[in-house]
């Protein structure tokens, strides 16, 4: 996670923090150290691997507004033309840029030992949609589900890889997003029959502690998002806006870790929004049974500072206190 | 020789089904034995998509079937359209569309377009990733009556306001429609937009909504 007081105060630029370890890594501790929070993030956006996979991103250096990195153009137009190696698989963290993610996260675990270092990975669907248009992997789960699964299956095994080395290079926490799985996209069946095993299956190679993701429609995936959680020895699971957190909670219980859910652009950026909006969007939050306080999607860098600081305080001593964190 | 009832049903269930190939064939047959390409594109693909849009709202179709429902629609459009006199396809309206700068997704954007299409609209797609600029250029170029944007990301949704007020500024009479995920009403309201579709499934039943009027709107001309 990068918030724009921060690498102001550093004297960087948007764009410049993306793709140098360091930048990378300073940035994410100076926007924890800054507004009080528990953990740091990194990275910020979600072109690492397409990179690797010899797509062309780009960072809008030339750009005055905040953009996050993208790729405008993918190598492979159509879904046969996916070509997955095995040496892509075994071998992704030699590849540029994905050589820089240890080093950033040596870095934060060197300079800022005490906060929680959390990485995170997307899932094989939502990378996919990474490497080729959605649009194209949307109509395949139905016209040729069989190489749907081959390519998931083998950015399965790099997502795997993926996570390991990072939480080799120091990681404490990490978070499997999958948000273009949400059910406003994909049915709750084909979560069921494509995407439930193998996000089950990148969670249990992994280390705890874990937490799944997703954003957008999760209201009918609840159910299967907890057992993908429990089936592979997780923790947690996050949801973002548009879930109904009191009906999540009662369909998971008690003992549910349930995170995430309060709006990140409402909240701390949005001009109109006041502080004392803001305090109350937190304790709507966690009166909504969150287990922690934890973004329901990326923070918008460009936050409204009283609002933030506003937003951690209340985290803390609402209800006699809540964690602080951070998942993007 | 099929009728013309047969041709209408092959075409809506074509579109239903995401029967590609079926709807190209009801389509160039329809051609070929001279009946109104207007007729068959306003009661046969657009009601075809009248349905699939029930269908979305029952979570009974999800985005890849509206997907592949579109390509059929498409499929039938390109053979028909052509075929549409000039008198019955005077351009209803003019509109600019895209994806706001930094965000490559299109799915709603391209649904959305669609609608438009269907309508007879004249569509200036400005594809994705669209420098802000590039919406005001456009707009006063064409001198379309509605932008329509999209933003997936709430990274992205805020280009938006900017391109809103430019576009204000120099055209107040320029009806500004807004969508994708992180748009809701009240940015919709904030931003100074005249209309919004929340999601690509909302941009659907929201253009369904609007084919639907239009075929009201064909049939009462004809009366």
């Amino acid at each position: 996670m990068v918030l724009l007081p921060a690498i102001k105060k550093l004297g960087y630029n948007f764009p410049s923090v993306h793709r140098n370890a360091e930048r990378m890594a300073h940035s994410a501790i100076e926007s924890a150290r800054m507004f009080n929070l528990d953990s740091v993030v990194v990275p910020f956006d979600m072109c690492w691997e397409s990179e690797a996979l010899g797509n062309e991103i780009s960072l809008y250096e030339d750009s005055e507004d905040i953009l996050y990195p993208t790729i405008p153009y993918k190598n492979w137009t159509e879904v046969d033309q996916v070509e997955i190696s095995q040496d892509d698989i075994d071998n992704i963290m030699d590849k540029y840029p994905m050589n820089l993610l240890p080093e950033a996260v040596a870095i934060v675990k060197k300079e800022a030992p005490d906060l929680a270092l959390g990485v995170w990975q997307l899932g094989p669907f939502t990378q996919c949609g990474q490497t080729i248009e959605l649009d194209k992997v949307l109509k395949a789960v139905f016209k040729d589900t069989a190489r749907v699964e081959d390519i998931l299956d083998k950015l399965s095994d790099m997502i795997i890889n993926i996570g390991k080395a990072l939480q080799a290079a120091g990681a404490d926490f990490i978070t499997l997003r999958e948000p273009g799985v949400a059910a406003d996209l994909l049915s709750p069946k084909t979560f069921r029959e494509l995407i439930q095993p193998r996000l089950t299956r990148i969670m249990s190679a992994w280390k705890s502690p874990k937490v799944l993701h997703i954003c957008g429609s999760t209201d009918p995936l609840v159910e299967m998002m907890w057992q993908i959680v429990t089936d592979s020895g997780g923790q947690a699971v996050s949801f973002d806006i548009k879930n109904n957190l009191l009906e999540s909670r009662k369909k998971l219980g008690d003992d549910a870790i349930i995170l995430g859910n309060f709006d990140v652009f409402g909240l701390p950026c949005a001009e109109e929004t006041t502080v004392e909006q803001a305090i109350e969007g937190i304790k709507t939050n966690i009166d909504g049974k969150v287990d922690a306080v934890w973004p329901g999607c990326d923070l918008w860098p460009d936050i409204k500072e009283a609002n933030f600081r506003a937003m951690e305080k209340t985290a803390r001593e609402y209800h006699g206190g809540f964690k602080f964190k951070t998942d993007g | 020789m099929a009728s013309k009832e047969e041709l209408l049903e092959l075409l809506k269930d074509g579109v239903i089904n995401y029967k590609e190939e079926q709807v190209k064939e009801a389509s160039q047959q329809a051609i070929d034995d001279g009946h109104l390409a207007l007729e068959m594109i306003m009661d046969g693909l657009a009601a075809g998509m009248e349905v699939v849009g029930d269908l979305y709202e029952r979570h009974e179709y999800f985005v890849p079937e509206v997907l592949m429902c579109a390509d059929a629609l498409y499929g039938g459009l390109a053979i028909l359209r052509p075929h549409v006199p000039k008198s019955d396809s005077d351009t209803v309206a003019q509109v600019v569309i895209g994806s706001i700068q930094g965000d490559v997704h299109d799915i709603g954007k391209n649904l959305v377009k669609m609608m438009f299409d269907v309508a007879g609209w004249e569509v200036y797609d400005l594809g994705r990733d669209v420098p802000l600029e590039k919406f005001v250029e456009e707009q006063l170029r064409t001198d379309a009556e509605v932008v329509a944007m999209s933003a997936m990301m709430t990274t992205t949704m805020l280009g938006m306001k900017k391109v809103i007020k430019m576009i204000k500024d120099k055209n107040p009479n320029v009806a500004i429609m807004l969508g994708g995920a992180p748009v809701t009403q009240d940015v919709a309201n904030l931003f100074g937009a005249d209309g919004y579709a929340e999601s690509a499934g909302n941009a659907v039943q929201e253009g369904i909504k609007m084919i639907g009027r239009l075929r009201e709107f064909e049939k009462k001309k004809e009366r």
